[in-house]
């Protein structure tokens, strides 16, 4: 069925499916607060690096 | 997950020892796809911002910058249960403030001798604290005011409660005291910690709101100046500003301000710039007045943490120099409008209408949300939005160039919270009860900020008065940036004890009356 469509439709078919795919992916990070869960576990790592940095530190 | 608001138990979205929340709201398929499309812009603004490698490097040099990890978080503690309009609302004020504070970091990354390193455009900003009117840079269009305190500080505070105790710290390790006001000793840790951005070609710093500020301001400018190279004013604003005969000296700092801002810059005073963001001020007063009128009804639109959060930075941070807010103001008012007239509501149930008093804890802004949706309390206003109402002049003629002089200092005068600290106790305490009448309010919840010493001598007079009128008033004590010494939890027990003992009541939502948010941003 796919091969007897017209080239313009398959390519409207397609842009349709990665934004679906774009909307699906996106919109489960978003409900279930992925991005979030990961900055928390980035934020560790940037405390430790600005300890490290030398700093002149005074009054 | 429920569409109709008040059906979700909130506090299940809380996680014991971790930083974020579960999973994020359902709101029905409409308010849910608006709030995700407004995440993505949050996104978009966000990735455009990390884009440019200088604010990469200044994300790896400042550590006050990791705070910006929770924006997201930030908006979905302020948009808890909250549907069309209300959430619309939210949105507009939230969503535009970000992108305001993302401007602001990326000029002062532009600037800044470690990271970008433009010195022309260095050449043209002129540093502003953070708790300060920038009425003297309204004529300035050719300059950037910049706040280094705004976002390394106070933005820094409301996106992760634990932001500030580095730096509180490392003030306190330097000899200073501990029981200033922490908002300013954090301000002078981090230029003791040596991570301000460094650029300008002179700063103004104001004596606002207190001695801590003077405090603060002391530190920071002896490093601005003695070691930076960078020129400041110091703009003594007076504090008994109602008073008619302190007027006149105060619009001379204002000359005087601007006389050292030309000088050091090069600029001119642009009195054609000064009436537009005139226009705007007043138009931004003009949409408060509605917004405040309505909450006087039965169906307050504009309120809680939609009102002050937008409040402090619409009023002082913008005061007129930004377009965009007076778009934002129309599309409020029209908001606000639409939902006054289907007389909606933006939680399950209202039992009691308060007047919000005293300086908020900031590192639990969203506690006005908080009081909604567990206990049914409608924070109809609060202290720090009740800020000026008087029209300035607008118009350019010979005698408003003078007025203006007048009306620069008396916004200064009149800035977030200092209107109400200082100035008498008729500022501070007569008009509180006004209001309480004015908004038929039947509660006050007072924040007692422990550190602030313009407040706590007057303790005792707010409970005789109180007592007096019959209002229920509920004492909230609070550090403002630290939540080691009265934790989030705490904040919310003293409100608990008093609506379970004196008013006898249950809470609307049960789940949210104690929750593990003491490791969470």
């Amino acid at each position: 069925m796919l091969k007897n469509m017209p080239k313009s439709l398959k390519i409207c078919l397609k842009v349709l499916g990665v934004l679906l795919g774009l909307f699906t992916g996106t919109f489960l990070i978003y409900i279930f607060n992925l991005d979030m869960k990961l900055t928390a576990k980035i934020e560790p790592l940037l405390l430790k690096h600005y300890d490290r940095i030398p700093r002149d530190r005074h009054l | 997950m429920a569409k109709e608001v008040g059906k979700d138990k909130f506090g299940s979205f809380y996680v014991a020892g971790s930083k974020v929340r579960n999973r994020r709201e359902w709101r029905g398929v409409k308010d849910t796809l608006y709030d995700y499309s407004r995440w993505l812009k949050i996104m978009m603004t966000l990735g455009k911002f990390v884009a440019k490698p200088r604010n990469v490097k200044a994300m790896l040099r400042y550590r006050w910058m990791a705070n910006y990890l929770a924006v997201p978080m930030m908006v979905d503690r302020h948009t808890q249960g909250l549907r069309g309009e209300y959430l619309r609302m939210c949105h507009t004020e939230q969503d535009l403030i970000i992108d305001d504070v993302a401007k602001l970091l990326d000029n002062l990354f532009r600037g800044d001798r470690r990271t970008g390193n433009d010195t022309e455009f260095s050449k043209k900003v002129v540093l502003v604290d953070e708790n300060e009117m920038t009425a003297v840079m309204m004529g300035f269009p050719m300059l950037k005011c910049l706040s280094r305190e705004t976002p390394s500080t106070y933005v820094s505070v409301l996106l992760n409660q634990h932001a500030m105790e580095h730096y509180i710290d490392v003030a306190q390790e330097f000899g200073l005291a501990g029981d200033v006001c922490p908002m300013p000793e954090a301000e002078a840790g981090v230029s003791i910690d040596d991570d301000a951005p460094v650029l300008g070609a002179c700063a103004i710093q104001c004596n606002t709101t207190c001695d801590g500020s003077l405090l603060g301001n002391g530190v920071i400018s002896k490093r601005l100046e003695g070691e930076d190279g960078i020129p400041v004013f110091q703009l003594a604003a007076p504090l008994r500003h109602r008073e008619d005969d302190v007027q006149e000296y105060a619009a001379q700092e204002i000359r005087n301000a601007i006389a050292f801002i030309e000088e050091h810059t090069g600029a001119k005073w642009d009195w054609k710039e000064y009436f537009e963001c005139a226009k705007r001020v007043n138009y931004a007063t003009r949409c408060r007045q509605e917004w405040l009128d309505m909450n006087r009804t039965e169906y307050p639109q504009v309120f809680g943490s939609n009102l002050a959060l937008y409040t402090e930075t619409n009023y002082m941070a913008i005061c007129g120099r930004v377009a965009d807010f007076e778009k934002a103001d129309r599309k409020l008012t029209k908001l606000a409008e639409q939902a006054y007239k289907k007389k909606m509501r933006a939680a399950k149930e209202y039992r009691h209408r308060a007047i919000v008093w005293g300086v908020q804890s900031h590192f639990y802004m969203d506690f006005l949300v908080w009081l909604l949706n567990c206990w049914g309390i409608v924070p109809l206003t609060d202290m720090l939005s009740m800020v000026s109402t008087k029209p300035i002049a607008e118009e350019d003629t010979p005698e408003n160039r003078e007025q203006a002089y007048y009306d620069m200092a008396w916004l200064t005068e009149n800035m977030i919270m200092r209107n109400r600290t200082h100035g008498g106790y008729k500022v501070l305490l007569d008009e509180l009860w006004e209001f309480t009448e004015q908004f038929n309010a039947d509660m006050v919840i007072l924040w007692e900020h422990i550190c602030c010493k313009a407040l706590d001598g007057m303790h005792g007079m707010f409970e005789d008065r109180a007592r007096e009128l019959g209002i229920n008033l509920v004492w909230v004590q609070h550090d403002l940036f630290d939540p080691r010494i009265i934790s989030r939890q705490g904040v919310r027990d003293q409100i608990n004890l008093y609506m379970r003992t004196v008013m006898r009541e249950e809470p609307i939502d049960p789940s949210l009356e104690v929750l593990p948010d003491e490791e969470s941003w």
